[in-house]
């Protein structure tokens, strides 16, 4: 009940941030603009808005994620509203639980919401619907939740402009981190070895990257999907160990 | 048992880039008996609101003890019997009062129907009826400040623990502050306040204890502590020739000064004024005033600060 007192409120704070709205209207834009770069390619255009609706949801999103994430924690420390709260008779990791999940709430309702511009256009196009493109759309989620989790325990150590560097830094990378894996032999000693470290350490974003199937109408086995789901519910929840970890005995 | 128990507490903040460790709090240690007012005075950077959090859970020792009734005060059930009142209190700005009393009664785990009921008691004690709808943004200092006291109070806690809870109010907020506490007091709380209103807190504290550079310098009763220091007296005195008043200041070792209003001796200690009263009486003086000059906690609290001023 106090996570969920936290949650809520989290939310109903988030859902007043101007950030949520400025980036909603820029995620709708490119969504409603894809089908410009359609025309350039002949025949392929509900492929193309498919696809850059998809990437749109996962950018605006992570945009969120990273803007409201890192400030999540932070804010409350800087603006001191924190001090009434965390002397209630409350765990310390209810109080973080509590506004993670009231950020995953507020990202549920934006991909939701996103999601359902993008799947009108595309019907409206003329164009159809099949289920890849919903789990992409799920998967993108679930991306999004692994990384609030990680701007939530960074917002609980460290500044919002270092936390969002981080964060979007671990995104581009968690996108490529096959490329740690397979370096060039002329790469060696420790670079390698902490290239090699950044690969098992940083989450295989990929993992989440079912867009071009869902472009393509390829059929995604649901055993991958629920592979997915697991690989990212494990890392959340190591992330958020961490974060409560963090923040049990910070002084504030 | 003790409302309130700290032991040799101490805390440091570790350095951060060259810079020195501080210790806001060092070897502290005092006792709050139940159902006592308790004023903890100091000037900025004594350490109050570093004892206060640590009290409250948001600071960690480094070591000693601090308990409130017996429990740990970085516990959970130590947190169950507290009420805090941060300084400059503030709120999430988008919800109203009521709003706000219905949050920290979920936190503390409470029904619906016991929420609404803490909303009740505690909207009608402090008056946040004709605001239970506006939003905390816009609100003024004192209108924040009784929403904190609302705040404290959900949960009906035994220790109230308020740090500078006077602080920016006008004559009327701070009335009704001190008229709270005094509330709280009857109620059965036991109140722990830091402030810099020493005039309040001499109103309104039982007793007092003084921090100096993160340690007790003294505490005590306020009458003890106001009494224990020497009262001095000024008598006015009429009919007497400026050379005679002269000599019987110098055989006296007292202060004296003429004005228009006649001779003024201003003597230490009440028995001491009272015989030097009849010798100016002897000597033909007519006594206009004789006005015991009261010690005041100010006065105590600014002696207590010389070895560090």
């Amino acid at each position: 009940m106090i996570i969920l007192a936290v949650a809520q409120n989290t939310f109903r704070e988030a859902v007043r941030d101007k950030v949520l709205y400025v980036l909603l209207f820029f995620s709708a834009t490119a969504i409603l603009s894809s089908k410009a770069l359609g025309w350039i390619s002949i025949g392929q255009d509900i492929k193309i808005v498919k696809d850059i609706s998809l990437a749109a949801v996962a950018l605006f999103g992570v945009l969120i994620a990273i803007f409201i994430g890192t400030n999540l924690i932070y804010k409350e420390v800087d603006k001191r509203t924190i001090y009434t709260i965390i002397c209630q008779p409350m765990r310390r990791y209810e109080f973080i639980l509590g506004k993670y999940l009231g950020l995953a709430g507020l990202l549920a309702l934006v991909t939701g919401v996103m999601t359902i511009v993008a799947s009108t256009y595309v019907l409206a196009l003329g164009g159809t619907l099949d289920a890849t493109f919903f789990m992409a759309a799920f998967l993108i989620y679930w991306e999004l939740l692994l990384l609030t989790a990680l701007a939530v325990l960074l917002s609980s150590v460290t500044s919002p402009i270092l936390g969002a560097i981080i964060v979007f830094t671990v995104f581009m990378v968690g996108h490529a981190t096959s490329i740690l894996n397979e370096l060039p032999d002329h790469i060696s000693g420790a670079a390698r070895a902490v290239m090699n470290g950044a690969y098992y350490i940083l989450p295989n974003l990929s993992n989440f990257n079912i867009r071009a199937e869902a472009a393509n109408g390829v059929v995604v086995a649901p055993s991958y999907v629920a592979w997915a789901i697991a690989y990212g519910a494990i890392y959340t929840t190591v992330l958020l160990v961490l974060a409560s970890l963090a923040f049990e005995d910070k002084d504030v | 048992m003790n409302a309130i128990t700290v032991t040799d507490l101490h805390k440091k903040y570790r350095s951060h880039l060259g810079r020195k460790p501080t210790y806001p709090v060092k070897g502290l240690s005092f006792t709050v008996a139940p159902n006592e007012v308790f004023g903890f005075l100091g000037r900025n950077g004594a350490g109050k609101t570093t004892t206060i959090k640590i009290l409250c859970s948001l600071l960690r020792p480094t070591s000693g003890t601090a308990s409130i009734r017996g429990v740990k005060a970085q516990s959970r059930a130590a947190r169950r019997l507290i009420g805090y009142l941060p300084e400059n209190p503030y709120f999430y700005e988008y919800l109203t009062p009521r709003e706000t009393i219905d949050f920290y009664g979920r936190l503390r785990g409470f029904s619906r129907a016991a929420r609404e009921e803490q909303w009740q008691s505690i909207s009608d004690l402090l008056d946040l009826r004709p605001i239970a709808e506006r939003r905390v943004r816009g609100f003024s200092k004192g209108m924040r400040q009784r929403l904190g006291f609302g705040v404290a109070m959900v949960g009906d806690p035994e220790v109230m623990i308020l740090d500078e809870p006077m602080s920016g109010l006008d004559p009327v907020g701070r009335r009704q502050i001190r008229e709270l506490i005094h509330l709280l007091k009857e109620r059965g709380k036991t109140v722990f306040f830091s402030s810099h209103v020493l005039g309040d807190v001499e109103q309104i504290c039982d007793r007092v204890g003084i921090l100096v550079d993160g340690q007790l310098s003294t505490e005590g009763r306020v009458s003890d502590l106001l009494h224990r220091r020497v009262d001095r007296v000024e008598i006015t005195v009429g009919g007497l020739k400026e050379p005679n008043a002269k000599s019987l200041a110098e055989s006296a070792s007292v202060e004296w000064r003429r004005s228009g209003a006649g001779d003024c001796f201003v003597v230490d200690g009440l028995d001491k004024a009272n015989a030097f009263a009849q010798r100016i009486l002897a000597a033909g003086g007519v006594l206009r005033e004789f006005v015991p000059i009261k010690v005041t906690l100010e006065d105590v609290f600014m002696e207590e600060q010389e070895p560090a001023a």
